[in-house]
């Protein structure tokens, strides 16, 4: 009986860092101090080039957040936003590490594939 | 200038549907976006989105809830086989049937009631016994409380899910008959001067609606086994009121668990 809830735990869990969480995490490390649910958001539609559900990003922050990925603290409410607070959110020493893991094995995975990599190159220059 | 304020309802619904601990951020960022010329379409899809992401985020956290609901739901026609064997190895609905009104209708109830809840509750401690040996963590509170509340919840959906619409729906019986079934080993035939009497076993309500009426097959396995329709309209109040009592008493799962916003 207790595996059967060590499997819905595994199920519901997921270990590494999906797409969406690896774009906030990088979106959330270039606006630094000022990164909440707006922002964020904005920068994220800006770069994707489509509309982002805030929503969604909350709940993708809230994942990362129970991953231990961002830490999270409340700022004062003010009265343009209904005098309901800003959550500001900030990336932690082990999101950090996730990201260059992350980014390491996206690059030699893109290496590995020739004309991608020439592709690459082109558009670098 | 004066300050565009969005759609009310939409933001009603925000409050009160969508989210929890991280609603005022949320509603807050929506706000700003709106009051920077945001359309009130844009806001409405927001609304809804995060309705949606809330609600899929909190039943993935009680997935284990759900999945042990149905699996106990399943057991549900075996259990009812198990406790009409009970009741003719005892010989108990004679026994009842030798009371007098009001007794015979209250016991024969109250034997249907507390078969059930006995069948309801022992999927609720199976279900927090291991759970209670894995997370160490367990609301009392909320459990006394969904204790309680299944009592009525099973009440109701058994009557709304099961009677009614074999008393209303059912085609086979003729209507004058289905306006006069007894709801006890009585039936008051004359109301000036009073004049009761005794009916059938088998024309009252307990007969027509209880275990023995909804139990199709005489194993354990094929009860089971049996997906009828009419199986699955009884296997339904049990997985509600499994999934009622048990919702607010165990912990989320501790990464998902939290519904976001």
């Amino acid at each position: 009986m207790s595996n059967f809830f060590a499997i819905i735990e595994l199920m519901t869990d997921r270990s590494y860092l999906g797409e969406f969480e690896l774009m906030i995490l990088l979106t959330v490390l270039h606006l630094g101090e000022e990164a909440y649910g707006v922002p964020i958001s904005r920068e994220l539609e800006a770069h994707r080039g489509r509309s982002v559900s805030v929503g969604s990003v909350y709940a993708a922050l809230e994942r990362l957040e129970a991953k231990g990925l961002v830490t999270s603290s409340l700022g004062d409410p003010t009265p343009e936003r209904g005098g309901k607070a800003k959550r500001f959110f900030q990336v932690t020493k082990e999101g950090l590490r996730q990201v260059r893991a992350t980014r390491r094995v996206l690059t030699r995975l893109w290496q590995t594939l020739p004309d991608l990599k020439l592709e690459v190159q082109l558009e670098g220059k | 200038m004066i300050r565009r304020n969005p759609p009310r309802v939409a933001t009603w619904i925000l409050e009160h549907f969508a989210l929890a601990d991280r609603n005022e951020a949320l509603a807050g960022d929506l706000l700003e976006e709106f009051r920077a010329g945001r359309s009130n379409r844009w806001y409405w899809r927001q609304v809804v989105s995060a309705i949606a992401i809330g609600s899929l985020r909190g039943t993935m956290g009680r997935l284990d809830v759900l999945l042990f609901a149905l699996f106990w739901s399943m057991l549900t026609p075996a259990w009812l086989l198990a406790f009409v064997h009970l009741e003719q190895r005892f010989s108990l609905e004679q026994r009842l049937w030798q009371m007098d009104w009001p007794w015979s209708t209250v016991c024969d109830l109250g034997l249907l009631l507390a078969a059930n809840l006995i069948f309801t509750w022992a999927g609720i401690a199976l279900y927090l016994i291991p759970h209670l040996s894995i997370t160490k963590n367990l609301r009392l509170r909320a459990l006394v409380k969904g204790l309680l509340a299944s009592v009525p919840v099973l009440v109701t959906l058994w009557a709304a899910l099961i009677v009614l619409p074999m008393r209303f729906i059912s085609q086979s019986r003729p209507a004058d008959r289905l306006a006069s079934i007894p709801m006890s080993s009585s039936r008051i035939t004359r109301i000036e001067p009073l004049q009761v009497t005794r009916v059938p076993y088998e024309e009252t309500w307990i007969a027509q609606y209880g275990p023995r009426a909804v139990v199709h097959e005489d194993s354990a396995l094929k009860a089971v086994a049996d997906f009828r329709i009419s199986t699955m309209f009884v296997r339904l109040p049990f997985f509600l009121c499994v999934v009622f009592a048990l919702w607010g008493t165990a912990p989320k799962s501790a990464r998902t668990g939290r519904i976001a916003m």
